[in-house]
């Protein structure tokens, strides 16, 4: 600050300041207009650094929100529908299978659409990672975890694509089987879940993993604060530059107001709040996304899962029909990982009517082993397929995907909003400062006309 | 699909632990266990644990004439409990499976059964009669613990399986073979010397395949073996030339190759608390023979012409 009043007031002087740095003498050696082209291109300079700050700040978290919005959020919701309807496939043929040769319409169906939903949502999957254009903008490190991450979801993609046939024609053989009345079809029934929970769903749950972190990493960048604090920071130091600069020509040149530069450091206002404001419009928006929307989503999706497989054991416990009880104890524990109570995934959807649904089911699911056990298979053949457990599995079944699908409504209408608040912000702050160098040069140079 | 067998194969290896772990638990507690038999069963007791002696064919108890519910036997208990449980295969066809069609398991073992609790209850309802389907490694475990009461599946008397359990008289006589794809060109198990060969975990087939040099690959179900040979990751499946037909019977793409390889005497396998149920069932199976249901069971699950009927040979 001391040292701007020493350079504006300029006063010539002889005094005997030993520790002067060279270019404050030659300052104050100079004539009026060898400083004011001095000053003019000082304020350039700072316009033009001022304009790519602002503008990269502006793209690095314009890229970041398109990129939750553009392939993030698309690839964990292909991954996360690719693992949903993958676990409802196998529940359901299971199911369909309990059912003997003629097995339910409404089953087959179910199957079948959730076998063309798993196969389209893996193409689109494909093709996002293929493509990945969103991700070469992205700054740094989120680029090199994206990349690496991009090519791990291409393996795991890879492997979809190829044992989905394989597990269709496993459960095609077993529906032969089955109508043929050989007991040979329940042994490939058995070999498609094996295939299915073994292989197939942990590269799903795979791409969901790694495209959940990215979708993190990717909102935190678009929300993190260092980058947006220098720029805010950098504009307001311009702004007062400019400030200092007009007094000083008032001083000198006895006009209270210079057009150019007031032009100037109004441009430079307009895109100083125009960046904070879309900072924070955006920031609300994708916090709330995450926070209102993916998060409890993610929730509702786990949950979901969870039941989608202990419906398949309680099914495969059936069809197996043995003492065996592997499906049975599979079923146990997904139903304590599932909850109700402290720190099971009900728990985190935070839906007490799930809680309760869920809490039926198992009731349900308990009558039907206790007829099971004792040897009434017929009995509990049908209380899984039509009964109470069929019953209150599907009321389950429907609170936790209908919450999930509110939750991702939530998230993709925030994540939008939040995408929008950047757009065309770095573009907007290249014009600014290119309106601030014009203004600059404009009201500089009509004083500098005045020693010509 | 081998990758996908492996988690089948350490439960199997878990389960096949625990199941010695049992054996051996009443192995050490069976020098106690005499004085509590009936006193006409712990003669036998002293000489059949010799393995020297042990002849599978002929190792259970002679009936005391046709079969009777005395009051305090077993077969009293089971009766007041209501039901007889047996534990049965679900997945051989012709010997016990489940029926798609039905929803039932039917077949020649459960012919016998269902004859055993018609013998108990007077009357052949099927209230009387609960069919636990059990895999073939939880055979021995659920006689030992009485979580069955007997176990109809399949099951090979043998000289090792007699130290822990108790069994009827033969019921059926079996051998184990080799099942193969009708385009191979192995004619025994000795042509399948360094491929796989698939058998159930804890059947005597495995230790059978090892020796002839080939690679066993263990499953639970003797079914999931043919799914295995259809897909192409076995050579082969070898086991009772009674199991395989059943496969064969299911895929007419298959054959039966080789000559016998070992003898494979079924028998229902009963606690060794309960003498004198072993008794009541072989003479239940010995009226089976008579009366002319077990070549007519034999006839409708296996076909014609009907195999000899085995007699039966008891050591005390």
């Amino acid at each position: 600050m001391t040292t701007s009043v020493d350079v504006s007031s300029g006063p010539v002087t002889t005094a005997p300041v030993v520790r002067r740095a060279w270019w404050r003498s030659r300052l104050e050696g100079a004539t009026t207009p060898a400083r004011l082209r001095l000053l003019l291109a000082l304020l350039i300079l700072l316009s033009l650094a001022w304009g790519v700050l602002a503008a990269l700040t502006a793209n690095q978290h314009a890229s970041a929100a398109a990129d939750v919005v553009a392939v993030s959020e698309p690839l964990s919701l292909d991954a996360e529908q690719i693992y949903t309807s993958l676990s409802d496939a196998n529940a359901t043929a299971a199911s369909a299978f309990l059912a003997g040769g003629l097995e339910p319409a409404a089953d087959r169906q179910r199957y079948q659409a959730d076998i063309t939903k798993a196969a389209i949502r893996i193409e689109a999957a494909s093709a996002l990672v293929g493509s990945s254009a969103a991700r070469t903008e992205l700054p740094g490190h989120l680029k090199n975890q994206a990349s690496a991450a991009g090519s791990a979801v291409g393996d795991d993609l890879a492997m979809l694509s190829g044992q989905l046939p394989a597990y269709t024609d496993e459960v095609g053989t077993a529906r032969a089987d089955n109508r043929l009345g050989l007991p040979l079809g329940a042994a490939y029934l058995r070999a498609a879940s094996a295939l299915l929970r073994g292989t197939l769903l942990p590269a799903a749950s795979d791409i969901y993993t790694r495209e959940s972190a990215l979708l993190t990493s990717a909102s935190a960048q678009a929300t993190g604060l260092p980058l947006i604090v220098i720029a805010v920071v950098a504009g307001l130091g311009l702004g007062y530059v400019l400030y200092r600069s007009s007094r000083w020509l008032s001083r000198h040149t006895h006009r209270v107001v210079n057009y150019g530069l007031l032009l100037a450091a109004l441009a430079g206002l307009v895109s100083l709040v125009w960046l904070a404001g879309a900072f924070v419009a955006g920031r609300g928006d994708l916090l709330h996304a995450q926070q209102q929307g993916s998060g409890p989503a993610q929730a509702f999706a786990r949950a979901e899962v969870a039941a989608l497989q202990a419906h398949a054991d309680e099914s495969l416990t059936l069809i197996d029909n043995t003492g065996d009880d592997d499906y049975q104890k599979d079923y146990v524990k997904l139903q304590k990982l599932l909850g109700p109570g402290p720190g099971t995934l009900l728990a985190a959807t935070g839906s007490s009517q799930a809680a309760s649904q869920a809490q039926a089911w198992y009731r349900a699911h308990q009558a039907l082993r206790a007829q099971d056990d004792a040897g009434n298979h017929p009995g509990a053949v049908a209380a899984a397929q039509t009964g109470d457990a069929a019953r209150s599995f599907a009321r389950l079944s429907t609170t936790l995907s209908e919450g999930k699908e509110t939750h991702q409504a939530v998230f993709a209408a925030s994540a939008r909003n939040g995408r929008d608040a950047f757009t065309g912000l770095a573009v907007g702050m290249i014009v600014a400062s290119l309106v601030m160098v014009t203004g600059c040069i404009w009201g500089l140079n009509r004083r500098l006309a005045e020693y010509r | 699909v081998n990758a996908r067998l492996r988690p089948w194969r350490a439960l199997a290896v878990v389960l096949t632990a625990s199941g010695l772990a049992l054996g051996a638990a009443a192995a050490a507690a069976a020098p106690g266990q005499p004085s509590a038999r009936s006193g006409g069963h712990a003669a036998r007791a002293v000489t059949a644990p010799a393995a020297s002696t042990c002849d599978p064919k002929a190792s259970s108890l002679r009936p005391a004439g046709p079969p009777q519910v005395t009051p305090g036997s077993f077969m009293a208990k089971i009766r007041a409990r209501g039901y007889l449980v047996a534990g049965v295969d679900q997945s051989t066809y012709h010997f016990g499976f489940l029926n798609p069609l039905n929803g039932q398991i039917e077949g020649f073992d459960i012919d016998m059964i269902r004859a055993v609790a018609t013998a108990i209850f007077g009357d052949a309802s099927s209230a009387h009669l609960h069919l636990k389907a059990i895999s073939d490694e939880q055979r021995k475990p659920d006689v030992m613990s009485g979580t069955v009461d007997i176990v109809a599946h399949t099951m090979t008397i043998s000289c090792d399986r007699l130290k822990y359990l108790d069994f009827s008289s033969v019921y059926f006589d079996a051998h184990q073979r080799v099942l193969v794809l009708k385009n191979s060109k192995a004619t025994s198990l000795d042509d399948l010397r360094g491929q796989k060969v698939c058998a159930t975990t804890a059947s005597d087939s495995v230790a059978r395949i090892a020796a002839a040099k080939a690679i066993p690959v263990p499953v639970t179900y003797w079914t999931d073996c043919l799914v295995l040979l259809q897909q192409g990751d076995v050579a082969a499946i070898s086991t009772d030339d009674a199991i395989l037909d059943g496969l064969a019977a299911q895929d007419p793409w298959t054959k039966l190759i080789g000559p016998p390889i070992a003898d494979e005497p079924y028998g229902l396998a009963i606690s060794k608390q309960h003498p004198e149920f072993v008794r009541f069932v072989n003479a239940v199976l010995q009226q089976l023979r008579t009366n002319g249901q077990w070549a007519a069971s034999y006839r409708h699950w296996i076909g014609t012409p009907v195999a000899p009927i085995p007699q039966a040979h008891y050591a005390g």
